[in-house]
C-alpha cells in the first residue's frame, strides 16, 4: 500500500500549538507511508487539489488527513480522494484540532499526540478495504409529527411539491400554540385569521393525510424507507360519522372538565371540540371527565348525536405507514412555574401564565375577549407582567432565554391598553431582547405610545392584600425598591421542550439536549437536519423560536425532504455489519441485541447461522461487541482495524 | 447409599426414552468421580452421585443439541443448564433433568493436603460418605474427615443447592448452608488499592501455562474451536509469552461470561496451576447483579442483560425520566 499523509495547519488553529511539519516528518517513517507533507488548509480548494495531485503523482492508494473533526470534513475529503480515482473508504482522518490543538498548549506534547493519532490512522488505513454502497428505492411520502405552525408549513410545502404527507398531531386539532394566541407581534394581527386558512388548507389538501389525536408509536427502518406505527387514540367518537355539529358539547352534563385548549381558564365539557376553527372539527371525549366512564352511566351525548357517532367502547387503533423522510415539529410547552414560591407557587388565582392571558384576550376565548380576572371576574386596572419566569434562571435548571417572551409581553401590554383604555401595565424585565425586523420599534412603542411602565429588576415577592396583589421588586436602574398593587399578574413563563420529546427522540433515534430540545446536525450549517439521515426538524422543538422563524424552519425542513425524496434511489452506507459464516456458531446473540432488527437467522446445511440485512443495518456495532466469536464484524471498523489502532498507540 | 440407588433406578426407567444420560461414575482416584455417559441401562449400577460428583455435566449438553439427553444435576449444574436454555444453546424438550439434594462437593485439593502425611490420593482404596463426614480407606486403615473441612468454597456460598426446574427430583430438598453474603470475600478483596490488585493478578497470571483448561471446563464457553484465544482473524491475542496476553485472555473470558457465569467454579477447579480465575468472573457477576438485578441461570423468564438491547435500564439512570 502507498499511503499519503497530509497534516493540516487549519491556519493557526492547529499550527499554533502543533509542529505540523514535524508531525509530517515523523509520519513519513510510518509503515507504508509513501508521501507525507503539511498543508495550510486541507479542506480549501488548493488543499484538496494538492491531495489529488499527490495521489496521481506518487501513485498513492490510501490517504490520511490529520485536521479537524470528521463530523464536518470527512465527506469533503472522501469526495476528494474519489475524484482522484480512489475508493472513498481508502481514506482516514485523524482529528488533531478538537482532540489536540484546541485542548492543550504544550507544543511538544501536542506534536507528540498528533503524531500518535496519525500513526493510528495509518495503522487502520493499512487494513481498510474498498467498499461500495448499494442503492435502494425510496418511498416518496413524508411524515410530519406535530401540527403546530411549523409542522403545518412543512406539510403544506411538501404536499405542494407533490409529496404525499402524513401529519400526526397528538391533540384533537392541529394549530399548536399559535391557535391559542389572540394577536401576534409585531404587527398585532389576528392569530387565528392568519393561521385558520392554513389549517383549512391542510384539511383540504389531496396529498395530506391528517391523523389528529394520534401519536407515533414506533419507527423502524432507515432513510428512504421508514415504517411508522401510529396510535390513533380512542376519542370515543367515530370521526367518519361526526359532522362537528357540536350538539353533544351543548348537552354534556359534565361541565367541570379541565379545558386544555383554554389553558384551564374556565371549565369545559367532557366531550369537546377544542375551538370553533378546529381542524378536524370533530368531537372527542375526555374519559377522565366523562360520566359514562367516571360514574358508569350517562349516555347523553350518544342520545343527542344525530349521526350516532358516539362509541364508548372505542379502543386505540393503529395504522402503519411507510415514509421516506420524517419532519419532527413537536414544538414546546410552558415550564411548570409553580416552583416559584415568590410568585405564590400557584396559590393565587390572579397570578396567571402568559398563555392563559392570551385566552383571556381572545375574542373566541372563554370570556369572549373581555379581560376578567379569575378570582372575582372583575376587570383589572393595574396589570403587572413579570418576564423571564423560568428563563435565564439556572436555579431552576433553565439557563436559556426563551426568545419570544420579551416580544409577546410587549404585545400583551399593548392589547391590555386596547381592551381596557384606562388600565396601566407594569413590566418587570431583566433585559429587553428584541432583535428582528420591526421588533425593537415594537418594544419602544409599547412604552412610548401605550405608557407601559418598564421596570428593570426582579420580583422578590407577591402577596395578597385587600383584594389586590402586592408585587414587591427592585428597580435596579433607580436603585430603589418598588411595590405595585396589581389586580392581575401575568407571568411570562418560559418554554421547554414539548412533553414526551425525549421519548419521541429515542423512537426517531435522534439526539436531544439536556432540556429535551432536538439536536440539529450542525448548529450553523445543518440547522434543520439531524444526525439521523432522513429525519429533519422544524420549529421550536429544536429550540424556542417565534412564529416567523418557526415557519421559515418548517419550509426549510420541507425543502430538505423534497430534495431527499426527489431521488428515486438512495445509496446505502456500506459501513455495516457482516457475518463470517465459517466462524458463526448460530448462537443468535446478535439477533437478540440488534436494536434495528437487522439480523436474521438463516439455515446453512441444517445449521442456524446469522445474516445481516444490509439495508436495515445501521452499523451501530452492538452485534459486533456481543458476538463471542468475532464472527460478526463491522466493515470499516473490524476488530483487526481497531486492534491495529490500539497496537499503534500502545507499542511496547 | 439410598439416594444413589434411587437415582440408578430412575435412570434405568428413563433411559429407554433417551439417547444418553450424563451423570458420574468412578474417576481417576477415590476422591474424584468422573463424568459418565450411560447408553445402556445395564451399566446403571456404576452410576454415582454425591459428594465426589464434582464435574459439571452441563458442559457436554450443547454438543448434544438436537438429541434426547438425560442429565443428573446438582444445584450449580442446574443453573448452568438453565443459562444454556435461556440462551437457546440447548432445548428444553430435548432434556430430561434429574435433580437430587446436593450437600456440597469435595475440593480434592483440600482433601489431598489434609491426608498428605498419611498417603496420596491415588493410594486410597475407597472413600464413602457417612453423614457429615467422609470415611477414607487408606493403606494403613480407615480414617474419616469432616465434610466441612474438605468442601469446595463455592458450596459454602451456594444459595441454590437444589436443582430448579428438574423433571424428576430424587430425595429431600435441603436448605443452603448459610444465608451469607455471597460476595463478602470479593468485597474484602476489592478493598485493596488498584495497584495491589493488579500486582496480585500479575503474580497469579505469571503461572498460567495457557492450556485453556479453564475455558474448556466452562459449560458456558460455547465458541469451542472458534475461541478468540486461538483465532488469528480477528487477532485479539498474540502468542507472545507474557503476562499481558494471559491476563487479557482471562479478562476476555470474564467479560464473555458477564451475566452468564453461574459461578459453578469449574474453570478454577480445572486450572492445573491453581490460579483463582473464578474471582474475576464473580467480580463481574456481582456488578451484573447490582446493575441489572440479574443472576444467571435462575429465572427462566429472565433475559440475560448483556444479550438484549433496551434503551433504558431501570437501575442505570442516564436520564431523569
Ligand atoms: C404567550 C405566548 C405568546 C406568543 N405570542 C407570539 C406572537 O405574538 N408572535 C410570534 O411570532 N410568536 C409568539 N409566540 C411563540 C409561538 O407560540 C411559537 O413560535 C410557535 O407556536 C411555535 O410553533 P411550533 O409549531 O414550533 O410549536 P407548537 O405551536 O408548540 O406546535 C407543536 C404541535 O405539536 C404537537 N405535538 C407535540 N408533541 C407531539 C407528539 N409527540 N406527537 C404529535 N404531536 C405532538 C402539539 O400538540 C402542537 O400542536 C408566543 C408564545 C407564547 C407562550
Ligand atoms: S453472535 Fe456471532 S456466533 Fe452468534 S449467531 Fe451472531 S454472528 Fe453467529
Ligand atoms: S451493526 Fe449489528 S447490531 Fe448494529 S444495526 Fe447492524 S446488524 Fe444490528
Ligand atoms: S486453566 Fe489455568 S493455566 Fe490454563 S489457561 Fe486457564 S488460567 Fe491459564
Ligand atoms: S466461568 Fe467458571 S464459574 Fe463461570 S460458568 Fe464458566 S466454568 Fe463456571
Amino acid at each position: 500500500m502507498r499511503i499519503g499523509v497530509f497534516i493540516c495547519h487549519c491556519g493557526s488553529n492547529i499550527a499554533g500549538t502543533v509542529d505540523c511539519a514535524g508531525v509530517a516528518a515523523q509520519a513519513a517513517r510510518f509503515p507504508d507511508v509513501a508521501y507525507s507533507t503539511d498543508i495550510m488548509y486541507a479542506c480549501a480548494e488548493p488543499g484538496q487539489d494538492a491531495i489529488i495531485e499527490a495521489i496521481r503523482e506518487h501513485g498513492l492508494t490510501g490517504v490520511v488527513v490529520a485536521s479537524c473533526t470528521p463530523r464536518m470534513h470527512e465527506p469533503t475529503f472522501r469526495r476528494a480522494v474519489e475524484r482522484a480515482g480512489l475508493n472513498r473508504y481508502m481514506f482516514e482522518m485523524a482529528n488533531i484540532r478538537e482532540h489536540v490543538s484546541w485542548i492543550g498548549k504544550d507544543m511538544d506534547a501536542n506534536t507528540n499526540k498528533a503524531a500518535e493519532l496519525v500513526r493510528m490512522a495509518v495503522a487502520k488505513l493499512r487494513l481498510n478495504r474498498e467498499l461500495t454502497p448499494k442503492s435502494f428505492p425510496v418511498t416518496k411520502r413524508v411524515l410530519v409529527i406535530g401540527g403546530g405552525v411549523a409542522g403545518i408549513q412543512a406539510a403544506l410545502d411538501a404536499a405542494d411539491a407533490g409529496l404525499e404527507v402524513v401529519l400526526v398531531e397528538k391533540e384533537p386539532s392541529i394549530g399548536g400554540k399559535m391557535a391559542k394566541l389572540d394577536k401576534t407581534f409585531p404587527t398585532v394581527d389576528c392569530s387565528s385569521c392568519i393561521l385558520g386558512p392554513r389549517m383549512v388548507d391542510v384539511a383540504q389538501h389531496p396529498k395530506i393525510t391528517l391523523y389528529a389525536a394520534a401519536e407515533v408509536e414506533s419507527v423502524s427502518g432507515y432513510v428512504g424507507n421508514f415504517s411508522v406505527r401510529i396510535r390513533k387514540k380512542a376519542t370515543c367518537v367515530d370521526w367518519d360519522k361526526c359532522t362537528g355539529c357540536g350538539l353533544c358539547t351543548e348537552k354534556c352534563p359534565s361541565r367541570k372538565s379541565y379545558d386544555r385548549f383554554n389553558e384551564g381558564v374556565g371549565p369545559t365539557t367532557a366531550i369537546i371540540i377544542p375551538f370553533p376553527q378546529a381542524i378536524p372539527k370533530k368531537a372527542s371525549i375526555e374519559r377522565e371527565f366523562c360520566r359514562q366512564f367516571t360514574r358508569g352511566k350517562c349516555g347523553v351525548c350518544a342520545k343527542v348525536c344525530p349521526t350516532g357517532a358516539i362509541d364508548y367502547d372505542m379502543q386505540d387503533s393503529f395504522v402503519e405507514v411507510e415514509v421516506g423522510g420524517i419532519v419532527a415539529a413537536t414544538g414546546y410547552d410552558l415550564m411548570d412555574w409553580t416552583v416559584y414560591e415568590e410568585y405564590g407557587g400557584g396559590r393565587y388565582p390572579d397570578v396567571i401564565t402568559s398563555l392563559q392571558y392570551e385566552r383571556l384576550l381572545s375574542a373566541s376565548g372563554p370570556t369572549g375577549g373581555h379581560v376578567r380576572r379569575p378570582s372575582d371576574g372583575a376587570e383589572p386596572r393595574d396589570v403587572v407582567f413579570i418576564q423571564c419566569v423560568g428563563s435565564r434562571d439556572p436555579s431552576v435548571g433553565r439557563p436559556y432565554c426563551s426568545g419570544f417572551c420579551c416580544m409577546y409581553t410587549a404585545k400583551q401590554a399593548i392589547l391590555t391598553k386596547d381592551h381596557i383604555p384606562d388600565s396601566q401595565s407594569y413590566v418587570f424585565y431583566m433585559d429587553i431582547r428584541s432583535p428582528g425586523k420591526g421588533y425593537d420599534e415594537f418594544t419602544r412603542r409599547v412604552q412610548e405610545e401605550y405608557q407601559a411602565q418598564y421596570i428593570r429588576g426582579r420580583v422578590s415577592r407577591i402577596y395578597p392584600s385587600r383584594g389586590k396583589l402586592v408585587v414587591c421588586g427592585a428597580d435596579t436602574l433607580m436603585g430603589t425598591q418598588v411595590e405595585v398593587a396589581a389586580d392581575l399578574v401575568v407571568l411570562a413563563v418560559g418554554g421547554e421542550a414539548a412533553h414526551g420529546a425525549p421519548q419521541l427522540a429515542e423512537k426517531l433515534r435522534i439526539s436531544y439536549d439536556q432540556y429535551g430540545f432536538f439536536m440539529e446536525g450542525h448548529p450553523k450549517l445543518k440547522p434543520v437536519e439531524t444526525n439521523t439521515a432522513g429525519v429533519f426538524l422544524a420549529g421550536s422543538c429544536q429550540g424556542l423560536k417565534d412564529i416567523p422563524s418557526s415557519v421559515a424552519q418548517g419550509s426549510a425542513a420541507a425543502a430538505k425532504v423534497i430534495g431527499l425524496l426527489s431521488r428515486d434511489m438512495l445509496e446505502s452506507d456500506p459501513q455495516i455489519a457482516q457475518v463470517t459464516v465459517s466462524r458463526c456458531i448460530g448462537c443468535g446473540k446478535c439477533i437478540e441485541v440488534c436494536p434495528f432488527k437487522a439480523i436474521q437467522e438463516i439455515d446453512l446445511r441444517g445449521q442456524p447461522r446469522a445474516e445481516v440485512i444490509e439495508t436495515v443495518c445501521q452499523g451501530c456495532g452492538v452485534c459486533n461487541a456481543t458476538c463471542p466469536q468475532g464472527a460478526i464484524q463491522l466493515s470499516h471498523f473490524t476488530d483487526n482495524q481497531i486492534l491495529a489502532e490500539v497496537e499503534a498507540l500502545c507499542r511496547f | 447409599m439410598a439416594i444413589e440407588q434411587e437415582l440408578q433406578a430412575a435412570v434405568k426407567a428413563a433411559l429407554p426414552e433417551l439417547d444418553c444420560i450424563i451423570g458420574w461414575g468412578p474417576g481417576p482416584d477415590a476422591l474424584r468421580d468422573a463424568p459418565l455417559f450411560l447408553r445402556d441401562a445395564a451399566d446403571a449400577d456404576v452410576l454415582r452421585a454425591g459428594f465426589f460428583s464434582v464435574n459439571n455435566p452441563a458442559l457436554f449438553l450443547p454438543e448434544y443439541k438436537g438429541r434426547k439427553i438425560g442429565v443428573l444435576v446438582k444445584g450449580c449444574d442446574a443453573r448452568s443448564v438453565g443459562q444454556l436454555l435461556l440462551e437457546g444453546l440447548v432445548r428444553r424438550e430435548d432434556l430430561f433433568v434429574i435433580g437430587f439434594p446436593c450437600s456440597g462437593v469435595i475440593d480434592a485439593g483440600k482433601a489431598a493436603a489434609l491426608i498428605a502425611d498419611r498417603c496420596e490420593a491415588g493410594e486410597l482404596r475407597s472413600v464413602r460418605e457417612q453423614g457429615d463426614s467422609i470415611v477414607l480407606e487408606g493403606p494403613d486403615g480407615a480414617f474419616s474427615l469432616a465434610k466441612k473441612d474438605v468442601r469446595a468454597d463455592k458450596c459454602e456460598r451456594c444459595l441454590f443447592p437444589n436443582a430448579m426446574d428438574a423433571d424428576l427430583f430424587v430425595g429431600e430438598k435441603r436448605a443452603p448452608f448459610a444465608e451469607l453474603d455471597e460476595y463478602a470475600d470479593l468485597a474484602a478483596f476489592e478493598q485493596a488499592p488498584l495497584e495491589e490488585r493488579m500486582a496480585f493478578w500479575e503474580k497469579e497470571m505469571s503461572r498460567c501455562i495457557r492450556c485453556y483448561a479453564c475455558r474448556d471446563a466452562c459449560p458456558l464457553c460455547v465458541c469451542r474451536d472458534q475461541c478468540v484465544a486461538v483465532a488469528r482473524d480477528p487477532h485479539w491475542l498474540s502468542q507472545a509469552d507474557g503476562i499481558r496476553d494471559k491476563l487479557f485472555f482471562q479478562i476476555i473470558h470474564a467479560s464473555h461470561l458477564a451475566g452468564r457465569c453461574t459461578g459453578c467454579g469449574e474453570c478454577e477447579r480445572a486450572c492445573p496451576m491453581g490460579i483463582p480465575v473464578l474471582l474475576l468472573k464473580r467480580a463481574l457477576s456481582r456488578r451484573v447483579e447490582t446493575l441489572f438485578a440479574y443472576r444467571a441461570g435462575i429465572d427462566m423468564q429472565g433475559r440475560p442483560p448483556l444479550l438484549t438491547f433496551s434503551l433504558e435500564e431501570p437501575r442505570i439512570k442516564e436520564r431523569d425520566w
